[in-house]
């Protein structure tokens, strides 16, 4: 693989890993904005 | 919404891997150092979107003093000073790689700095009063008396001076100087930062929401 390879593939999988995070974070901001009904507000 | 944040995934991972393998490089630039506009330009476009954000809710905040308004100009100062620092950053690798130094006190250079300092004075001012109310008016004054500033720093300073910087995509001649596939992969990024960007914005507003009502529980 060449160098630009290299670097793309690395930008792919820092991008894959912010992405992953945030669903991650979204979720468990979610599920306690409904455990909490006085917090929440949020609606998907 | 849930649809869109599943979809931008996929859609950034073919943004990336298109940036550094659909365009050829551009002409005059060392190697493959012109890709860095497909990640360099979305971030201050980012920032620039989340500053003008950042005012409309503060002018919201002074008119109804009501906390979401605060907190959405706070939220969209960090983010827009997160893209603000990312972009200054990936202009710095690219000014490394065509000028043989990291930082050369060029105009863009130098007025994104101004920015920086700029919108880092607003963290500072949000941290220095604890009074909520009074941080909410003086925070939201400071953030609309730094959107007149900044666009003079974003669009202004740096064309009115001669500068290294490679011609803008606004540039005098009123056309976008790029072939289609670079076109459609820099709009493509364009589009995606946008999204992430209110994506970001949305989740930093829910989580101060949430502390918020947490200490009122408190």
């Amino acid at each position: 693989m060449t160098a630009l390879g290299y670097v793309a593939a690395a930008n792919a999988v820092i991008w894959l890993g912010i992405w992953i995070y945030l669903l991650r974070l979204d979720s468990r901001l979610a599920a306690e904005e409904r455990r909490e009904p006085g917090v929440g507000g949020h609606r998907e | 919404m849930k649809i869109l944040k599943l979809a931008l995934g996929p859609y950034m991972l073919a943004v990336v891997l298109a940036a550094f393998f659909w365009p050829k490089p551009a002409r005059g630039f060392i190697g493959e150092s012109s890709r860095i506009v497909f990640f360099h330009v979305p971030c201050a476009w980012t920032a620039t979107i989340a500053f003008v954000v950042a005012a409309v809710a503060s002018i919201v905040h002074l008119k109804r003093r009501d906390d979401g308004s605060d907190e959405a100009a706070a939220a969209a100062i960090r983010q827009g000073f997160l893209f603000s620092v990312l972009a200054t950053v990936s202009g710095s690798i690219f000014a490394e790689v065509m000028w043989g130094s990291y930082w050369n006190w060029d105009p863009r250079e130098t007025s994104i700095l101004m920015l920086l300092f700029l919108y880092a004075a607003y963290l500072f001012l949000r941290g220095a009063i604890s009074d909520p109310e009074r941080r909410g008016v003086f925070c939201a004054v400071y953030a609309i008396f730094a959107a007149f500033i900044m666009p003079f720093l974003v669009f202004v300073v740096p064309r009115a001076l001669a500068s290294l910087h490679p011609q803008t995509i606004i540039n005098p001649q009123g056309r976008i100087l790029m072939d289609v596939p670079t076109r459609s992969v820099f709009f493509g990024s364009l589009a995606g930062f946008t999204a992430l960007f209110f994506w970001l914005w949305s989740l930093d507003r829910r989580l101060e929401r949430m502390k918020r009502r947490r200490r009122a529980l408190e």
